[in-house]
């Protein structure tokens, strides 16, 4: 155990202490994953959109809120609605004809002007009609709402935005996480693949090309010491890898959606992070320890990288798997498959579907694995023809 | 005198890839380095494996190193089995070649605390024991530079000081004086003498005759994996030059086979 931990101790100094390997596999894939996606973001929701939103009772008190300070042209074109066409409107929505309805109270502009006395609670409503699933009707909403909102204080509570009484046409929780459940377990396994790729063949294949792995062979430690120390930290540091790919990730999605962050980061509870962070770990565990043992048959780096490719295909497919078998409803035998256990997990807990037995079966058996590659990584490290062959 | 180090009867093999069985001109594809080599160093002296290219040395070597295993037959180290025993073969050897390598990226001084341990000693004993040898080998300079940016010579000496971290018993070493110049060549002889001096055991392999003329107690000629000589330097000369008792070692063998 004691050995275990010097050998951590020595794996963890050399990334480290390399400045190249720190910036290289924990700041910038972060960094360069938010600024891309961010990019992306306002490339898709460029602010030359005008969004078309029908109102029911319009006031000019209403419309002044949107008007841009710089007499510039608003980006929404409000359009007078009739009450009894609302539901003939909502269908428009769902079908990306109109963005918005917001049905106002009847007398608006004489609330906000004559500052009549009401008795509190009994503030009239405004109800806001959007579809999230689409991305202009889901800006749309979000830019009124915010606008009412910050009008709202400022008129002293004279309304109030009922978001339970307008709301999502389809469900605001569902639609954004459908598109994550589809997207995410991909993109958090190919964050996962290349965090172990930076670091995993370096410190095997790495070794046994430079000859310094014979030095500690000769050492008393046991072979299977050395392993196991090797995998507990390059698994941590692929971990940290992946963490800042993630970070970038989040922080970015909602951008990327044109969508504030708070719905995203809420949609989820903690236990559903917790889950999500378990199912992370053994997914690196058991991708550490394939390229692990792929990099133990390699003689050298340039080997190791190229051994990598077939099963960073293999691991990609099974990634977008999710988008096309979709996630949540499998039986419970197809969270014993290695990888493909992680993508539904983790697709269910991004389609907020999340199922406690099949995290259980999936941590557990990815675990078993993990255990079982290890012992087959110690052997092999105790075979001469694939430790020592220069 | 007890025997240190005991090889019976050992057998090695390698599998020769396509390419190297062209070469080898083999036609089972397997190439018999070592061929029932038997041989034992006496507690206290310096034994020498004298052969030539290919003649199965490291081979040798490395299966006392616990690095490789033998075929058939066994080798002891202070009465500990390689093949059954071998971490506590490692715990009594300290094994130098140049292909044991130190990681460029760190100093001498952080692997030194490493190998330190990962041998099983405390701090004090490691901080103790840096101290002489880094002063012996004249290391203390560079104790805070990188390995990759230290001197072919240094890095030697820093290799050295490394194995011999643990003050073992048995030292194995392949081709002591390969590539180094005639001062640190000396620093290594010098070096090997005094742990005679302190009652240590050491094997070394080379092709270099001078060096066994100077160093060794005893001497064992291989030739082809086989044991072609063995004794004293005296008894292996038979009042020739050690160079020309080779020759007719040599000779006679290949001759014989
Ligand atoms: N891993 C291996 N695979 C195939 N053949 C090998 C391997 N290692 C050694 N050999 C062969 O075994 C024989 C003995 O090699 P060894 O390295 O022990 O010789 P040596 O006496 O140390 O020679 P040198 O003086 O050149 O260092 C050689 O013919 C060599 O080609
Ligand atoms: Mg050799």
């Amino acid at each position: 155990m004691k050995n275990v931990l010097t050998i951590m101790r020595k794996e963890f100094a050399r990334f480290f202490k390399d400045k190249r390997l720190v910036l290289g596999t924990l700041i910038l894939p972060g960094v360069l994953i938010f600024a891309v996606y961010t990019l992306m973001g306002s490339a898709f929701n460029d602010s030359t959109q005008t969004y078309t939103v029908k109102v029911v009772h319009s006031s000019s008190a209403f419309v002044q809120m949107f008007e841009t300070g710089d007499g510039g042209e608003s980006v929404f074109s409000f359009e007078e609605a009739e009450e009894e066409d609302a539901d003939a409107i909502c269908e428009s929505i769902r079908s990306g004809d109109v963005d918005a309805l917001v049905v106002l109270p009847e007398n608006f502009d004489a609330i906000l002007a004559g500052g009549q006395f009401l008795p509190s609670g009994s503030a009239p409503e405004i109800q806001i009609f959007y579809d999230s699933t689409e991305t202009s009707s889901y800006s749309a909403y979000n830019a009124i709402a915010s606008v009412l909102t910050a009008f709202e204080s400022a008129y002293g509570s004279l309304y109030s935005i009922n978001f339970t009484g307008g709301g999502d046409l389809t469900s605001a929780q569902e639609a954004s996480a459908e598109y994550y459940a589809m997207l995410l377990p991909f993109l958090v396994l190919v964050f996962l693949y290349s965090g172990c790729m930076g670091i995993a063949p370096e410190s095997i294949a790495g070794e046994k090309e430079r000859g310094t792995i014979a030095t500690l062979l000769v050492t008393p430690i046991r072979r299977s010491e050395l392993v196991v120390g090797k995998i507990l930290s390059l698994s941590a540091l692929s971990v940290l890898s992946a963490v800042s790919s993630f970070i970038g990730t989040f922080l970015s999605l909602p951008k990327l959606m044109g969508q504030g962050y708070g719905d995203a980061f809420a949609a989820y509870s903690v236990g559903q992070y917790f889950a999500l962070f378990a199912v992370m770990i053994t997914a690196v565990l058991l991708i550490v320890t394939l390229i692990s043992i792929l990099s133990s048959l390699a003689r050298s780096v340039k080997e190791a990288t190229t051994y990598a490719v077939p099963l960073m295909i293999l691991v990609m497919l099974v990634g977008v798997s999710s988008m096309f078998f979709g996630a949540g409803g499998a039986a419970w035998p197809v969270f014993l498959i290695p990888v493909y256990n992680i993508v539904q997990v983790m697709a269910e807990i991004f389609s907020l579907r999340f199922s406690v037995v099949h995290f259980l079966i999936t941590v557990a058996s990815n675990l078993v694995y993990v255990v079982l590659l290890v012992l087959l990584l110690a052997k092999m490290f105790n075979n001469e023809k694939i430790i020592f062959n220069k | 005198m007890k025997d240190s180090i005991v090889a019976e009867n050992i057998y090695k093999t390698f599998t020769l890839s396509a390419k190297q069985r062209k070469i080898e001109k083999s036609a089972s594809g397997r190439k018999v380095a070592l061929d029932g080599l038997s041989f034992s160093a006496r507690e206290g002296e310096i034994y020498g494996l004298l052969g030539p290219n290919g003649a199965g040395k490291t081979t040798m070597l490395r299966i006392l190193a616990t690095l490789i295993r033998a075929d058939r037959g066994d080798a002891y180290i202070m009465g500990h089995s390689v093949t059954k025993e071998a971490e506590k073969v490692r715990s009594c050897i300290g094994f130098l070649t140049s292909e044991l390598k130190l990681e460029d990226f760190f100093t001498p001084d952080y692997l030194f605390d490493f190998f330190g341990r990962l041998r099983g000693m405390d701090e004090d004993a490691i901080a103790l024991r840096k101290r002489t040898l880094f002063s012996k080998f004249g290391i203390d300079l560079f104790s805070q530079v990188k390995v990759g940016d230290l001197s072919t010579g240094m890095k030697q000496k820093v290799s050295l000081a490394v194995s011999i971290i643990h003050d073992p018993a048995v030292i194995i070493f392949d081709e002591p004086t390969n590539g180094l110049d005639v001062l640190t060549a000396k620093v290594v002889t010098d070096f090997l003498s005094e742990m005679k001096e302190q009652g240590k055991t050491i094997i070394v392999s080379t092709h270099i005759f001078s060096l066994v003329e100077k160093l060794c107690d005893r001497v064992g000629v291989i030739i082809g994996g086989k044991m072609a000589a063995e004794g004293t330097i005296e008894e292996v000369c038979c009042g020739k030059t050690l160079e020309d008792a080779f020759f007719d070692i040599y000779k006679r063998t290949v001759q014989g086979a």
